[in-house]
């Protein structure tokens, strides 16, 4: 009897080693689509071209919802044991992760290959580093990024006697170029100057582009657990958007919804929108009439906010598929596949590497509208990222569409928005700024 | 279609109702119309022709091409019948069976249990997607159908509707069986059952119609793209937040998902009425 135990639990044994001798190792790919239906498509063909060509993993890429969902579903799997070897998680969730201590750090992955992580982070743009490195630690490689771009209709700028080589520069530009753009017939308009979208997530995105525009900060980059909202140079923005509707009447008064923009600007109905990076391949394709792309106007300095996501490996994974996950990131964020995936979306490269090759420079020659997006990157700054982002930034969206549809000053707006997204932060705060010796 | 009304409460029937009544009919159907329309129509992106309500001349089946082309339809029509056609056999017999306890049976507790019950209802279900993934990850359900279908197995409102049908049955009916002979078995199956039918029924709809367009729990709970269902296949295309709404294919993608219901409910429409007619809900 023992020894027929004996020889069943060998030959098990023998069965499962060879088993792992043989078999990939698999492991899951969480990936959102907040932009285009067809990207979902593309990935998988980039998954199955990895698996391809690393027969010893076998990724299974799970299409994951928006940003906010695979927040939501990466979270659920990773407290129910079963975390994705690999996410892709909006950038400015990262901080979040971390201070929740669900993300492996890769400095050892980069380590083991003998390359210092500040060395690896160098093959990335400089402004995707802040959202990529917390507490000197690297927890996201980035993957697609974007900013916010200026377009503008080109046939709309020739009607009302405007330069279309010459688009604004300054606030006081802009403003004017709105007032020229704008055209009504009687008590209706049938052409806005400007529309800036006001879809939740981008349209805190596009505030904040506004903010920094505006020489300000927005949010304490080294620290999670302040945020800016009642300063002049919050207010001096809300106040300029709220003119823009209230005063100036050169953009349309509540809340726009972005798909809506697009298909304004489209139509014809609005000459400037604000939209991301993300979207100049689709706007490439549907737009009929020409369109030209600017750097977002200033009124104290250039400046815009990162958008995008990164790949994270979640805690709670073995050796193995840290190993296997640590693979399929490199893969990912090789100048080929980078620089490819650019081409097909719209997003910019994060890799540097990707635009020395040459299919990219022939690219960026046959598209203008990419290259302006490329040379605003020298002036990007890291996405804001505090603790509980998401609320903290509803905390203004809400108020800036209370204001939109006139139900609020821009004064009100930045101070509600300002006591509410303290209220959240208050729990962080008190546990690391506000914990003092006793 | 037959009309429901005898003729002489027809006739009496205000003309002001009738008006009201096609008043909101019109209101009601307006999307349904337009959906019909915009599926098979080409829309520019930005073209105010998008709202139009009037059928164009050169119908066009380039949305459903693009749809089909993109997505794998075959499979998530399977999953999607697998899982609400699974959770309904697996509710109503639950639900039956916990109706009739509560309704028929004495134990201690009764009213209780039946009030935590209820409270089920009052959560919010995305509260539930952290603690519910944990269970289905223990019972080793995770990136499965069944995973998706566990957590409704039992329906709290599904036991209180059958609680109440059986309430409104006389309980002649169980004495008169039992003295017949049947067991226990029997008298439910054979005699509460039929009865109840009208409860089923109306309880069926409401189950199918929720999970064949529940999107969340199935996205939350599985991995694998054989898994996906309908609704989490679509929006892997159709869904757009920062881009201009492509209309012809939402209207086409649309009609795909909430087709197969409408034609169902069309083809029983008179059972359904009948079985809401009975149990009261309107």
């Amino acid at each position: 009897m023992r020894v027929m135990r004996r020889i069943a639990l060998a030959a098990a044994l023998t069965a499962m080693t060879a088993g792992a001798a043989t078999a990939a190792t698999r492991i899951d790919f969480f990936f959102p689509v907040p932009v285009d239906g067809a990207l979902a498509k593309e990935m998988q063909n980039l998954v199955a071209r990895f698996n391809q060509e690393n027969p010893d993993i076998e990724v299974t890429a799970a299409y994951t919802g928006t940003y906010d969902e695979t927040d939501i579903k990466t979270r659920a799997a990773i407290k129910a044991g079963k975390p994705p070897a690999v996410a892709l998680m909006s950038a400015n969730f990262i901080t979040q992760y971390h201070i929740d201590d669900l993300v492996e750090a890769f400095d050892p992955l980069v380590r083991a290959e003998g390359k210092a992580p500040e060395e690896f982070m160098d093959g990335f743009w400089p402004a995707l580093v802040g959202n990529a490195r917390v507490d000197g630690g690297i927890y996201g490689v980035p993957f697609q990024n974007s900013t916010p771009l200026l377009y503008y209709n080109v046939d709309a700028f020739k009607e009302a006697g405007l330069d279309p080589d010459r688009p604004p520069v300054t606030w006081a530009d802009w403003l004017e170029d709105a007032r020229k753009l704008t055209r009504r017939e009687g008590d209706k308009t049938t052409r806005y100057g400007i529309m800036l979208p006001g879809t939740y997530d981008i349209l805190g995105w596009t505030m904040s582009a506004l903010t920094l525009s505006n020489g300000g900060q927005y949010y304490n980059p080294d620290w999670g657990g302040e945020i800016y909202y009642d300063k002049p140079s919050t207010v001096g923005a809300l106040t300029f958007v709220d003119d823009l509707v209230h005063k100036f009447k050169v953009m349309p008064e509540g809340t726009i919804q972005t798909p809506a923009m697009n298909n304004a600007f489209f139509g014809g109905q609005v000459a400037m929108i604000v939209s991301s990076t993300g979207s100049l391949s689709f706007i490439r394709q549907n737009m009929k009439v020409p369109f030209k792309v600017a750097f977002i106007p200033r009124n104290v300095r250039n400046a815009v906010p990162i958008g995008g996501a990164s790949l994270i490996i979640p805690k709670g994974n073995s050796k193995e598929r840290q190993e296997a996950a640590w693979k399929l990131v490199k893969w990912l964020t090789s100048p080929t596949v980078s620089g490819g995936w650019s081409r097909f979306t719209g997003y910019f490269a994060p890799v540097k590497a990707a635009y020395e090759l040459p299919e990219m420079k022939d690219f960026i020659d046959k598209n203008p509208d990419a290259k302006v997006a490329l040379e605003q990157l020298a002036f990007a700054k890291p996405w804001f990222a505090t603790y509980n982002t998401v609320a903290v930034r509803k905390a203004l969206e809400d108020e800036v569409q209370a204001m939109l549809s006139g139900k609020k000053t821009p004064a009100e707006a930045a101070k509600a928005a300002q006591a509410n997204a303290d209220a959240l932060l208050k729990p962080y705060v008190d546990a690391t700024a506000l914990n003092l010796p006793k | 279609m037959r009309i429901a009304f005898p003729p002489t409460s027809r006739r009496a029937l205000p003309l002001l109702a009738v008006a009201c009544l096609c008043g909101l009919a019109l209101v009601w159907s307006t999307p349904l119309w337009w959906m019909l329309v915009a599926c098979v129509r080409t829309i520019p992106y930005g073209s105010t022709q998008a709202a139009s309500l009037v059928p164009d001349l050169h119908p066009t089946a380039e949305h459903f091409v693009d749809a089909f082309a993109q997505g794998d339809f075959a499979r998530w029509y399977l999953n999607t019948l697998i899982v609400t056609l699974g959770i309904l056999m697996v509710q109503l017999v639950t639900i039956t069976l916990a109706g009739y306890a509560f309704a028929r049976m004495e134990f201690r507790g009764r009213n209780l249990l039946f009030y935590l019950f209820l409270l089920q209802l009052t959560l919010a279900p995305p509260i539930l997607i952290v603690p519910n993934t944990l269970m289905i990850v223990r019972l080793g359900l995770y990136d499965s159908l069944p995973g998706v279908m566990a957590p409704y197995f039992a329906s709290a409102f599904g036991v209180f509707l059958m609680r109440q049908t059986f309430k409104t049955i006389p309980r002649d009916f169980e004495e008169a069986a039992i003295l017949d002979g049947a067991n226990f078995a029997q008298m439910i199956r054979l005699v509460l059952v039929p009865l109840a039918r009208p409860g089923l029924i109306a309880f069926s709809i409401v189950s199918l119609t929720s999970h064949w367009n529940e999107f969340l729990w199935p996205l939350m709970v599985t991995d694998s793209p054989d898994k996906m269902v309908l609704t989490v296949g679509l929006t892997s295309f159709v869904r757009s937040a920062e881009q201009a709404a492509d209309w012809g294919l939402v209207a086409a993608a649309t009609l795909l998902v909430a087709g197969p219901l409408l034609i169902a409910f069309a083809l029983f429409q008179r059972q359904f009425v009948n079985s809401f007619l009975f149990t009261g809900i309107k």
